[in-house]
């Protein structure tokens, strides 16, 4: 339906410094699975789902995810951290075809 | 191509209108009686033959197609009756098996029976209790000829119920009754303690819902509606866009706009949701086709209805128009269709199953209104369902052939159903399961 790789982050609406930071980050994509025969061949088709998430904050990767076939369609993130500095926090999703979804959000203090 | 001539209080008020204009014949009089799908084609309720002369229903993707024809359906055009009560004798000799009379009860290809009556057993998931707790029927000592009647055609007794002629309706045969009896007249006490409160629906909990439906990163239905941007602003084969006609973009142009929906217009002649509207008005104006149930229209639906998000519904009740449909939409709500004999009310009035379950699902209360939340994200789908897709699905259960998404009647049923909203806010796209 939609363009695949719309990325949304949310985090809360005012930060203190210091604060730990609940984040939630929704990424549109397929999730087009690995499939198997009877004899255990996989069945030569496109298979397409995010395999890794990258997150980086002031520059710095803060957390990566590596996530296999059984990642959903439309696969949802959440994590949390420290937010020391104003600065962009930036969710980079990767996916088995080589595609790279990117979204950012600034961190402010209220 | 259906004829709303068949309607004669519609087809009255047209006459009258077409009096009134009989100067100035328009194409738009014209065609004020008939309307042609203009659905996708998996959406249209249509059939083709297979090669063994079978005919077999076109539905979306993964859709059942068995074909219903033999039973009532919601089109304005079947002149079929409910069909008659059947009073019947239990053959003499027929001897039940208690073990397949128990398979048979929770047979989902059947009832399943265990879908509105509780009955012992941890296999026993999910029991509704829409029907009475059937757990020690056993001791009731009620005679075989007695409940055999009531499972072939239970409105010889309780000529309100909700329960479907099983016999009557030819889903199970004289044989699959005599097992199913013989199962519950085994049906004794006492009954050992409940170990799983989720087990029974009569203390199940409740399912929650699924959060914050606008939070994007919580409802993907929300960065779907984005798309509408790009086809507000994009001209259409016909050299137009949206934009064009309606400035300040969809937000401001629109705001408002879905509260009044569906309502009755005049320049088609039939009551129209916004689906149905951008369905005929889309492609004219741009050139562009929205059919229902396609992606563009979904998706442009969605962002004009969340143009009026958080504002009341504020349906046109009082024109003599409106007045008709609604009363065709109840006439609808109460008609009992399909293999099942069921009507809408049977599921979701409060007198009925509303608020009870239906196996594992909580069946919904028409009168807290049902609609402002279509279009909706279907989470155990995955996909963005509409009002009419949500018809269309509950026709498989009821043994009835589905119509097309467009159809009038749909349409009418929805402005009954939207009547409930009145007053109270829209908030698309909902999230439900």
């Amino acid at each position: 339906m939609a363009d695949i790789g719309k990325v949304r982050i949310r985090i809360p609406s005012s930060i203190k410094p210091g604060e730990v930071v609940q984040v939630r980050t929704l990424v549109i994509h397929p999730m087009e699975r690995i499939e198997r025969d009877r004899e255990g061949r996989i069945i030569p088709k496109t298979y397409n789902y995010i395999n890794k998430v990258i997150v980086t904050y002031l520059g710095k990767t803060i957390v990566t995810f590596d996530t296999t076939q059984s990642v959903s369609e439309n696969p949802f993130f959440s994590f949390a951290f420290k937010a020391t500095d104003p600065g962009p926090l930036r969710v980079e999703f990767l996916d088995t075809t080589g595609g790279r979804y990117e979204g950012a959000v600034d961190i402010t203090f209220a | 191509m259906r004829r709303l001539s068949a309607l004669p209080s519609l087809a009255l008020g047209a006459l009258v209108l077409g009096c009134a204009v009989m100067a100035r014949q328009t194409p738009e009089d014209a065609g004020m009686l008939t309307w042609t799908s203009r659905a996708l084609p998996e959406a249209r309720g249509d059939f083709r033959v297979l090669p063994d002369g079978r005919r077999e229903a076109i539905r979306y993707k993964g859709w059942p197609t068995r074909d219903f024809s033999a039973f009532r359906t919601y089109d304005y055009d079947d002149p079929r009756p409910e069909p008659v009560v059947e009073r019947v004798t239990m053959p003499a000799g027929l001897k039940g098996d208690p073990t397949k009379g128990r398979a048979l009860f929770l047979d989902r290809a059947k009832g399943p029976c265990s879908g509105c009556h509780l009955v012992p057993g941890a296999d026993v998931w999910p029991a509704g209790n829409v029907g009475p707790d059937l757990s020690t029927l056993g001791d009731r000592g009620l005679p075989d000829p007695y409940l055999y009647q009531l499972v072939w055609d239970p409105r010889v007794v309780f000529p309100d119920t909700a329960m479907p002629p099983w016999g009557r309706n030819g889903v199970f045969t004289s044989e699959e009754i005599a097992h199913l009896l013989a199962y519950l007249q085994t049906l004794r006490g006492p009954l050992p303690p409940e170990t799983d409160p989720d087990r029974s629906p009569f203390t199940r909990k409740k399912p929650v819902g699924f959060g914050d439906n606008l939070d994007p990163t919580n409802n993907p239905a929300v960065l779907l509606a984005e798309d509408a941007q790009a086809l507000w602003e994009q001209k259409g084969p016909a050299g137009r866009a949206c934009a064009d006609c309606h400035p300040g973009g969809p937000e401001r142009a629109m705001r408002s706009v879905a509260t009044r929906y569906p309502k009755h217009v005049r320049i088609y002649g039939r009551v129209m949701s916004l689906e149905d509207f951008l369905e005929a008005h889309g492609p004219e104006t741009t050139g562009r086709p929205y059919p229902a149930e396609s992606a563009d229209n979904l998706t442009m639906t969605m962002r004009i209805k969340m143009a009026s998000n958080g504002l009341a519904v504020a349906l046109d009740t009082s024109s003599p128009e409106a007045r008709a449909a609604i009363a065709r939409g109840r006439a609808t709500f109460y008609r009992k269709v399909g293999a099942r004999n069921h009507s809408c009310a049977d599921c979701h009035t409060s007198d009925k199953g509303a608020k009870k379950f239906l196996g594992g699902r909580l069946l919904a209360d028409v009168s807290d209104g049902l609609t402002r939340h279509f279009p909706t994200w279907r989470t155990d789908r995955g996909e963005v369902w509409d009002l009419r897709k949500r018809f269309q699905w509950c026709m498989t259960p009821l043994g009835t052939n589905m119509l097309a998404a467009d159809a009038v009647e749909y349409a009418e049923l929805e402005l009954y159903l939207t009547t409930f909203d009145r007053g109270k806010p829209l908030n698309v796209p909902g999230i439900r399961h």
